[in-house]
């Protein structure tokens, strides 16, 4: 279909919307001054500026594309995906993120080394750096898409503008960067979904005799509401299938895999500051979530259902996010919109490429290196890696455009990629018995298994739950069950068959030893006495340790005792821990009101002179 | 048509599979003491785990509720 779409104020507002997120970012660079700014922001930020800034990071652009096309076919069942994240919580937010946290890994892969050895890390590398610069290529491809059309730029060149786009901001700023750009990004996706679902409402309410949501209601049928789709059929979009590729496997692959959204969780100044960050981004901030990439479709399906002939004749599944927007909105409210699509790339993106260069930094040059590189060095080796990241994933744009949608590219994506990860990681968190031989065999033999699947769907069909098989076409989303199955068949058959990890190796990795990682993170027995939080003005003193000094007075306050760890943050809370620093307690001094901090100290935390601070005891 | 297959049969599967998946979660992270009840505020996080599972129960089934009420 031809979509002639935009107006010159429309191109304006996406250029100026652009610019605007390029300087934002470019702002926040001067807090990545080390490896860890860059990768982790200093482990300092509150939990509602993570959640925001995962609402982004979860948010592709290809969202918007592939759950209206469902949500247009499909109605409210689309919602599915974005519904079923909670049955992995309790083992996330109690066992890997405090494993992920306290034990400092730089990366999913270095977990797999201490866990098992080089060769399992070297597999996993090899594995995560692929799903990523892959996903990244279909992000691209999916703005490209949009722009294009808007813009009539040829594809391939409007992929690059939107790779140097990113590269402006992420290059010099990093995870700080992306945290506050996805902030300000997450918000715009928010607001410009709802936006669009309240402009479908009122043009429901100006071309039918009903109020807008009783007009949304009515013109859907009672098939469109239901909020699960049927069991087993169709082919393409069943629940069972959904269910085990999504619920089951892309859930773990999400909460314990996708190595960007770990990397904001160790951004958290806290692991319960993450997991407040994860119970309300699953609880409130994905069910708003669903809302604002499928309304456009239902709203599309309600205008095709009352007011026939509204959207373009033989409109294809693709074209619903952009034809239905173009026909409920404005000049420049189109803009703004498709603006929003940008943002959901970028914010997505951004994610991927930094947490890719952490990857290569931490798992392929510092093990390959023999050469003692200083934190420097490192630095700016991860912003060229981000450069490359990029330039590797346009390369890929073109072999994605070969698929028949982007939905089916990125679904062969994911049940390709995840499975024997999704099995690795989570036998070796919850399983001591998991052996190194048995990973090894999960990445190679299971992966084996799952390419013959793909080529013999009779393998496949005992899994199928009555699914039809398409001919050619094997069977799609319940092929995740089968890849989950033999590869966890491969783990625990070579587990069993295996000597035992030695006790001491799995130290601190396992979810049996999560309640002694906060003794293992500190160095020494925690101490839990429960204090309060003083306010207090800093004062600049000539010392290279990382300590912070207070006043006696204050020390007893805060119940703390010299060797304990110490968050001290601007008294701002707004600023959600951006200029804060993690610091252990030196001995105590005279000067009530006062702590003293070095000049490295004060850099890092980036500390206004006369503004006060807020200090309290982590443990 | 609007059959127990389109409507009540994934519900049940849902939070049937969900279900084990979250309950055999939550017994795990009691055993090992990773969600210690003597903490305060881990028998918050283990009420609002619960609270969580109950949400999306009820939200599905209202749902489906008013889609079978609609018809």
């Amino acid at each position: 279909m031809d979509l002639a779409v935009g107006t010159n104020l429309d191109r304006f507002v996406i250029i100026v919307y652009f610019v605007i997120v390029m300087g934002f970012g470019a702002y926040f660079g001067k807090y990545s001054k080390t490896t860890s700014d860059y990768f982790f922001g200093g482990r300092r930020f509150s939990w509602w500026l993570i959640t925001i800034s995962i609402v982004a990071t979860g948010i592709g652009s290809h969202s918007f594309v592939k759950y209206s096309t469902k949500a247009y076919q499909y109605g409210f069942s689309s919602t599915m995906t974005y519904m079923n994240d909670w049955f992995f919580m309790p083992l996330f937010m109690f066992g890997w993120l405090p494993i992920i946290y306290y034990t400092r890994v730089g990366s999913i892969p270095e977990y797999f080394e201490k866990r098992f050895n080089k060769t399992a890390r070297s597999l996993a590398t090899l594995m995560i750096l692929v799903y990523m610069i892959g996903y990244i290529a279909i992000q691209f491809l999916t703005l490209a898409t949009a722009l294009y059309r808007i813009y009539g730029i040829p594809l391939m060149a409007t992929v690059v503008i939107i790779a140097v786009a990113t590269t402006i901001y992420m290059h010099f700023g990093g995870q700080t960067s992306v945290i506050f750009t996805d902030l300000f990004q997450g918000l715009i996706l928010i607001f410009s979904g709802l936006l669009l679902f309240f402009l479908g409402l009122n043009y429901l309410a100006d071309h039918t005799a009903l109020g807008g949501l009783q007009a949304f209601w009515q013109n859907l049928t009672p098939d469109q509401k239901l909020p699960l789709a049927h069991f087993n059929h169709p082919p393409d979009f069943n629940f069972v299938g959904i269910f085990w590729q999504d619920g089951i496997a892309g859930s773990v692959g999400f909460l314990f895999l996708n190595q960007g959204l770990i990397m904001r969780f160790m951004a958290a100044r806290s692991v319960n500051e993450g997991r407040k960050a994860a119970a309300f981004n699953v609880l409130l901030v994905l069910p708003i979530s669903a809302i604002v990439v499928s309304n456009a479709g239902w709203i599309g399906r309600a205008i095709a259902n009352a007011v026939p002939g509204a959207l373009p004749a033989g409109m294809e599944g693709n074209d619903v996010f952009v034809a239905v927007t173009n026909v409920v909105s404005s000049p420049g409210v189109f803009g703004f919109i498709i603006a929003a699509l940008c943002a959901a790339l970028m914010s997505t993106a951004d994610t991927l490429v930094n947490a890719s260069s952490a990857i290569i930094v931490n798992d392929v040059y510092r093990p390959l290196t023999k050469k003692k590189t200083n934190d420097k060095e490192q630095l700016k080796i991860a912003r060229f890696t981000s450069i490359g990241v990029k330039v590797i994933a346009v390369i890929l744009v073109p072999f994605f455009n070969s698929f028949d949608s982007i939905y089916e590219a990125h679904g062969w994506f994911h049940s390709t990629f995840t499975p024997p990860l999704v099995v690795a990681v989570f036998l070796g968190i919850f399983w001591k018995r998991f052996t190194t031989p048995a990973v090894i065999a999960t990445f190679v033999l299971g992966a084996a298994l799952m390419i013959l699947g793909q080529f013999f769907p009779e393998l496949v069909k005992p899994f199928s739950h009555g699914i039809e098989l398409r001919p050619g076409r094997g069977y799609y989303y319940i092929g995740a069950l089968y890849n989950i199955v033999v590869c966890a068949g491969v783990g625990v058959i070579v587990s069993l068959f295996t000597e035992p990890e030695p006790k001491e190796k799995l130290k601190g990795l396992t979810l049996s030893d999560v309640n002694s990682l906060r003794e293992i993170f500190k160095g020494s027995k925690p101490n839990d006495r429960l204090g309060e939080k003083v306010t207090v003005f800093w004062k600049l003193i000539d010392s290279d340790k990382n300590i912070v000094r207070f006043s006696k007075h204050e020390m007893d306050k805060m119940a703390a005792e010299v060797g304990d760890l110490v968050y001290v943050s601007d008294s701002r809370k707004w600023l959600g821990g951006l200029k804060s620093i993690h610091s252990v307690y030196g001995e105590p001094h005279e000067e009530e009101g006062i702590i003293y901090i070095s000049e490295e100290q004060l850099g890092h935390g980036q500390f206004v002179k006369d503004r006060s601070l807020i200090a309290e005891k982590e443990m | 048509m609007l059959d127990f297959s389109r409507t009540w049969l994934p519900f049940l599967y849902l939070y049937g599979v969900g279900g084990i998946a979250f309950i055999v979660g939550i017994m795990l992270i009691l055993r090992t003491k990773a969600l210690n009840k003597e903490i305060a505020h881990h028998r918050i996080w283990l009420k609002v785990l619960y609270f969580g599972f109950g949400f999306y129960i009820t939200l599905h089934a209202v749902f489906i509720l008013l889609a079978l009420g609609s018809s």
